[in-house]
């Protein structure tokens, strides 16, 4: 007999409707139990309503989402296997930490010496057991979060949604709390439903990564494929730095296609996609896997893994320096380099040229 | 640019010899005005009326002296009593204005757009445009023995003979205590929800905290400065403004207020100053129990 354990989470074919607006459409996610999942997309796309009808916080317009193979459509947030962190210090206001923390356990009607010991573990798992007496105000944002933390997981819920936990905190924080959000998580062994439009964040604390843009669930995988090998343009646009080319298919035979990029022949892999010769697609090429080198002629390169165009300028970014190159056609372009920007640039408009390893250039169709 | 060293040392404006300039005087004294407001208004007053209360009392005025004449009329009549059964039913109506009115604060909080709110809380206050005396004296044609109320619930086939105690009786009093003090209790709860964030109720159905509960724990902590205050208004004006028992009340029916408008018709005034007197002393023996009783200044800051 086989046994499968059902996954922690599964959504299926979920839609909202506010109205006439549609705050997400049809969307299908599954998520494994004890994986740290995370909701990453632009402002508005809909991560916290998918995030909140998961809670039970909302009713989705149509679908369902089942929890450990269970419908839990009818349950409310209470009932379900679920509990959420907020993105306010969402506390409350007049008790102390430990009455904050011990609350929820209260509520259940466990026996005193029970709450005190759960909420002793869990304020150490924490580390914020030197604040047990502190109200809220004595507390700074990112204490505040990890008290949020601390009444989430006592609670003995085995998923934990978290929407923008650390959308307050200052940028130093947020990196610290990243990490230590990753190591709680592997400590607890909880599965971690984590909303942000933060990629850094993301790729930070991540298992895999769902990109949510416009009520849709646009790409789903691992953290470094996402940033790696994007499979949309979307995603290749929305997350690391990356130059989106658009042009037309000129030879769809063979392992490689050959695209018409303002003048210039490109050739990226096709990776069994379905294209045709005459096929509007898009490319796209990380800033940092571009290489800018300074060119004497003008002649078109024909390798098909390089452009030229005409030098703009420099932002110089601390670690590494944005070159940026605008292209006949007018598309400006990215070539982003660890180097100081001391060294001698070219100067403005001076003929350059950008080349590219063939595997750091992909292609999308969509 | 680096200015003498000399000159900073000795620059420092000689204290006293110059006067200290005209807005800064000024602005000592705005500071100090609401300490003379106070006194200007609250402490000469409240200890004019306690010199006045133990003067001799004359024909039609008083005259200095000291008796506790009027503290004996009080203490040995049915005054006292009349006066404790007012604070209890002002208690009474405190509660039944809380009863009623705060679930409506924290309804119109949670339920209401946030949009419309203000306007929906307007709507309690627009009985206020009309005449207080006009409000209670409808309450009359009410309450009365062959009234709107006794009507009704013959007609319903509730009662069998119409309730004669519903007016001129304490319960009549309570009603219209209850029917003009309840918009405050609604606004103050109002005003008292903003301390109770929203998200808190989002918390709540996370933790399954249930309605009693959340409202135990949660709401009344959190509201409790602005319940506190509305709840000492209505005590205060249910002791105090003679309208209500002048024109609901009956026999024995009176409040403090009442007592006081009374002794002045009987231009027996140091008696209504002895009245005045022992309410405030009430009053604050009263505020004073209560800070013993639940730390006051905690009620009033819940988030320190
Ligand atoms: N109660 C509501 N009524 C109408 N529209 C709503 C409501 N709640 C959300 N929306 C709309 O649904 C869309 C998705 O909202 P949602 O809060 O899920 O976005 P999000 O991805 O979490 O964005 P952000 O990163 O800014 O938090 C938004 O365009 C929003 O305006
Ligand atoms: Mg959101």
């Amino acid at each position: 007999m086989t046994f499968q354990t059902p996954p922690a989470v599964e959504v299926r074919n979920l839609a909202k409707h506010y109205g006439d607006f549609v705050a997400l459409k049809n969307v299908n996610v599954t998520i494994a139990a004890g994986e740290y999942f995370v909701l990453l997309g632009p402002s508005g796309g809909g991560k916290t309503t998918l995030l909140r009808t998961i809670g039970g916080f909302q009713k989705p317009t149509s679908g369902d989402v089942f929890l450990h193979g269970k419908s839990v459509g009818h349950l409310p947030p209470d009932k379900r296997p679920t509990t959420m962190v907020f993105q306010a210090y969402a506390l409350f206001p007049h008790m102390n930490v430990t009455q904050n923390v011990g609350y929820g356990l209260k509520v259940a009607g466990l026996p005193k010496a029970q709450i005190a010991d759960k909420v002793a573990h869990a304020l150490d798992q924490v580390g914020l057991t030197k604040f047990a007496q502190r109200k809220p105000h004595e507390l700074s944002g990112g204490q505040q979060q990890r008290v949020q933390l601390a009444r989430a997981i006592v609670l003995d819920r085995d998923i934990l949604l978290l929407d923008e936990p650390l959308a307050a905190l200052d940028a130093q924080l947020r990196k610290d709390m990243c990490l230590e959000l990753k190591h709680l998580q592997e400590k607890v062994g909880i599965t971690f439903i984590h909303v942000t439009h933060n990629q850094e964040e993301a790729m930070t604390v991540a298992d895999r990564i769902a990109l949510i843009a416009n009520g849709d669930l646009v790409e789903v995988g691992r953290a470094r494929d996402i940033y790696r090998a994007p499979e949309k343009s979307f995603t290749a646009s929305f997350v690391g730095e990356n130059n989106v080319l658009k042009g037309k298919v000129s030879d769809a035979n063979g392992v490689s296609v050959t695209v018409d990029v303002a003048g210039a022949k490109l050739q990226v892999a096709k990776r069994d996609l379905p294209v045709s010769t005459g096929q509007n697609v898009t490319l796209s090429i990380r800033s940092e896997c571009v290489a800018l080198e300074t060119v004497n002629d003008s002649n078109a390169p024909t390798d098909g893994l390089s452009m030229l165009g005409a030098y703009d300028e420099s932002v110089y970014l601390g670690l590494t320096t944005s070159h940026l190159v605008r292209l006949p056609d007018g598309t400006e372009m990215v070539s982003r380099i660890i180097a100081d920007a001391d060294d001698t640039l070219p100067v403005n408009g001076a003929p350059v040229r950008l080349r590219w390893k063939p595997t750091d250039i992909r292609l999308h169709v969509e | 640019m680096v200015s003498s060293p000399t000159n900073v040392t000795n620059g420092v404006r000689p204290v006293g010899s110059m006067q200290t300039p005209l807005h800064e005087r000024l602005a000592l004294w705005a500071f100090r005005a609401p300490l003379i407001f106070m006194v200007l208004f609250f402490a000469i007053p409240m200890a004019m009326t306690v010199v006045f209360s133990v003067f001799e009392r004359t024909m039609f005025w008083m005259e200095p002296g000291f008796t506790l004449t009027a503290y004996e009329n009080f203490f040995f009549s049915a005054r006292l009593g009349n006066f404790l059964n007012s604070m209890k039913y002002s208690l009474i109506s405190v509660a039944i204005c809380f009863v009623i009115g705060f679930p409506i604060s924290v309804f119109v909080r949670k339920s209401i757009p946030q949009v419309a709110q203000h306007r929906v809380v307007l709507l309690f206050i627009l009985p206020f445009m009309v005449s207080e005396i006009i409000r209670v004296f409808a309450l009359r044609p009410v309450l009365q023995r062959n009234g709107l109320m006794n009507t009704a619930l013959t007609n319903m086939g509730i009662i069998d003979e119409p309730i004669t105690a519903l007016l001129y009786t304490h319960t009549s009093v309570v009603i219209g205590e209850v029917m003009s003090f309840l918009p405050f209790i609604i606004f103050s709860g109002f005003l008292a929800m903003e301390a109770v964030p929203k998200f808190i109720f989002e918390v709540c159905d996370d933790l399954g905290v249930g309605p009693w509960r959340r409202f135990k724990d949660v709401i009344l902590p959190l509201a409790a400065p602005g319940i506190f205050a509305g709840s000492v208004f209505i005590f205060v004006n249910g002791l105090g403004v003679a309208l209500l028992p002048n024109i609901l009340g009956g026999a024995g029916a009176v409040n403090a207020g009442l007592i006081a408008t009374q002794a002045i018709s009987a231009l027996d005034f140091p008696l209504a100053m002895a009245v005045s007197a022992i309410m405030m002393a009430t009053l604050m023996t009263l505020l004073w129990i209560g800070h013993k009783l639940f730390d006051l200044t905690k009620i009033l800051t819940p988030l320190s």
